[in-house]
């Protein structure tokens, strides 16, 4: 039997209807898996639902129909069987009152690493990111930019076997954006973590990733479509023709499911 | 009390004028006999009294530019200090000093009464040199609080002119009848009296609040209960709730504590509440993302964000119970600073009572300035330092 990582069956989430809002049926039976070591974007347009999904396999929602399994286990299993699973959302979420070196001690503490193995993490993390000369210094001190950079430290720091991404470079230039994303090309490359990459940006996806799998438009969103890019050889570039020929063709792929719509 | 004597009324005129291109504007408070008359300029008397305050909404705007531009004062002090910052100014800290500083010394020089602080000798002593320059920093980091309380002795001193003493005697003099009575003991057993009521009704006041206020914060039941509770006991004047508890519990200790303390729960509550509301989800969802336990969660990211709202309410319910156990005192007990301002009030001895408030805005002052300020600064270092918008 083939070793899975991450594995969703038949995942529907309805949000029940409060007030006067009617139910809102978020993601209709949503089947997937990965392999371990392998990085999946979910591409799909804003409000399909794909935070839910990531939202459910961090163990933040709790109220779905339907299975997910991280390495066979339970969501909620994995909370106490020692699989690391790291989240980098939208926004950085650091606590401003720590500082970065103290904010990555803290995932470092309840991931159950032994302190005296933290500051070799820390610093072997923050040099990846080019921030080990911001270890002190307070979230609020330093740039949007630095900022996510930190975030992505703190997830490696733990050593993921999972780790889930939240249109994390959304909130960026592209510029920051395109740096950043090498540079988690490059992070991975030392760790191998499952990525589940979340976004709606066809040419990021397609950078990135080794498989993109696309979801239709909400309500009751599915997934419609999957795209295999591990013949696109890595470390890829951004001057790459065949990157950007590929990414053309998905949003094409894209927009023939969806229709061409307001979205992008 | 002011039935019999001459009624006094002040007529406050604010006035523009223009200093180079820079229009500036100045509020000018002159005291008036005669409220009708000054509130019908058609009269003539009306225009008089018109005339002088106008006079003196001019001097205040003399004041302001003079603040603005010490050049334009010409006045000795004004270009002393203006030579000596700018030969000085990278000594100083990056943007803070010379301009806030040189504000405090041309006020300094205009207000007659002030005194001036930066009177340093112009020629730089090689041992005096050190002395200088941290005396400059320090003037440069707290130029603007010294300003600050320079204006409120000037202001002091200015009603001090224009009123009659008995009405509002001059800060010396008032500095003069505390410095008496801080030689005899009751004064003290009266501050220990009130310090005491003032503890004792903060900290039930502060109880009460985090535990309404948390409550608010948490469950929507309770926010939708104590809600009614919360606004009535805030739109309730505290006189009537005050009074209230007299009655009820009679003329005691007991009430006049719990009097003091019931008119500042509601307020502290509603803080508090705000406060709780405001915690980011988004740090907590991170916590459990990142598999932190629940005790983790609420020490490490539900606790740092509550602090500053249970510090900051900390600050403004210490100043309420003050207030309000003065108000007790005043209404229903025989001793605390309370009953002696009501006391010299009756007497009409605003000497006395301006020192007994003066005595306690200084203790006051310690506690709000000097402990809780340091706790918030020990704190919240992690803020960046505030901007100007």
């Amino acid at each position: 039997m083939e070793v899975t990582s991450l594995k969703l069956t038949n995942v529907t989430k309805v949000f029940p209807r409060k007030g006067r809002s009617a139910e809102w049926r978020a993601v209709e039976n949503a089947t997937f898996s990965t392999r371990p070591g392998e990085f999946v974007c979910i591409l799909g347009p804003s409000g399909c639902g794909k935070s839910t999904l990531l939202n459910i396999l961090s163990g933040l929602d709790d109220h779905y129909e339907g299975e997910a399994t991280i390495f066979g286990k339970t969501v909620s299993e994995t909370l106490e069987s020692g699989i690391r699973v790291a989240y980098i959302f939208q926004e950085p979420r650091l606590m401003p009152w720590r500082t970065v070196r103290s904010n990555i001690e803290f995932a470092l503490k309840t991931s159950g690493f032994v302190p005296s193995e933290w500051a070799g993490r820390i610093d072997r993390v923050l040099s990846l990111v080019e921030l080990s000369k911001f270890a002190d210094f307070y979230p609020l001190q330093l740039s949007g930019g630095m900022q996510q950079r930190a975030s992505i430290a703190r997830a490696f720091a733990i050593e993921p076997e999972v780790l889930l991404m939240d249109e994390p470079f959304s909130a960026l230039d592209e510029l920051t954006a395109r740096r950043l994303r090498q540079q988690l090309l490059q992070i991975w490359g030392e760790f191998r973590s499952t990525v589940l990459f979340v976004t709606h940006n066809a040419f990021e996806a397609t950078f990135l990733s080794d498989r993109i799998l696309m979801m239709t438009r909400g309500p009751a969103a599915r997934f419609c479509d999957e795209v295999e890019l591990s013949d696109l050889p890595r470390p890829r570039s951004y001057e790459d023709v065949r990157v950007f020929e590929t990414s053309r063709t998905v949003v094409q792929r894209l927009i023939g499911h969806i229709g061409n719509l307001d979205e992008h | 009390m002011m039935t019999g004597t001459e009624r006094v009324c002040f007529c406050i005129s604010i006035g523009r004028c223009h200093f180079g291109n820079e229009p500036f504007s100045g509020i000018g408070i002159y005291p008036s006999r005669n409220c009708e008359q000054s509130f019908a300029p058609h009269t003539e008397a009306g225009m008089m009294e018109h005339r002088s305050a106008m006079q003196a909404a001019k001097i205040a705007i003399k004041t302001a530019v003079a603040a603005r531009e010490p050049e334009a004062m010409s006045s000795p002090s004004g270009r002393a200090s203006s030579g000596r910052a700018s030969g000085h100014g990278p000594g100083l800290g990056p943007g803070l000093g010379s301009g806030p500083a040189l504000n405090a010394v041309a006020v300094g020089g205009t207000s007659a009464a002030a005194p001036v602080p930066a009177t340093q000798p112009r020629a730089p002593a090689p041992d005096l040199s050190r002395f200088r320059q941290s005396l400059e920093i320090f003037l440069g980091e707290n130029a603007i609080t010294l300003l600050s309380m320079l204006s409120l002795v000037a202001l002091w001193y200015l009603g001090s002119f224009v009123l009659p003493p008995s009405i509002m005697p001059a800060p010396h003099v008032v500095a003069d009848i505390l410095w008496t009575l801080m030689q005899a003991e009751t004064i003290w057993s009266d501050v220990i009296i009130t310090l005491g009521r003032i503890a004792a009704a903060f900290a039930i006041a502060m109880v009460v609040s985090l535990i309404v206020g948390f409550a608010m914060g948490i469950s929507r039941v309770a926010e939708r209960f104590l809600d009614v509770w919360v606004i009535c006991l805030l739109t309730m004047p505290s006189l009537v709730l005050i009074l209230t508890i007299y009655m009820i519990a009679g003329l005691n200790d007991r009430a006049a504590v719990l009097g003091a303390a019931v008119p500042v729960i509601p307020i502290l509550s509603i803080n508090i509440w705000q406060g709780v509301k405001g915690v980011d989800y988004k740090l907590i969802d991170m916590g459990k993302a990142y598999h932190a336990t629940r005790g983790r969660i609420i020490r490490s990211i539900i606790a740092p964000q509550i602090a500053p709202i249970i510090v900051a309410s900390a600050r403004f319910g210490l100043g309420l119970a003050w207030k309000m156990v003065l108000f007790v005192e005043l209404l229903g007990r025989s001793d605390g600073i309370g009953y002696r301002i009501e006391f010299y009030y009756q007497m009409f001895n605003m000497g006395a009572v301006l020192a007994h408030a003066l005595l306690f805005l200084f203790i006051m002052l310690f506690l709000e300035v000097v402990v809780l300020g340091l706790l918030e600064r020990r704190l919240f270092r992690w803020r960046p330092a505030q901007r100007n918008l």
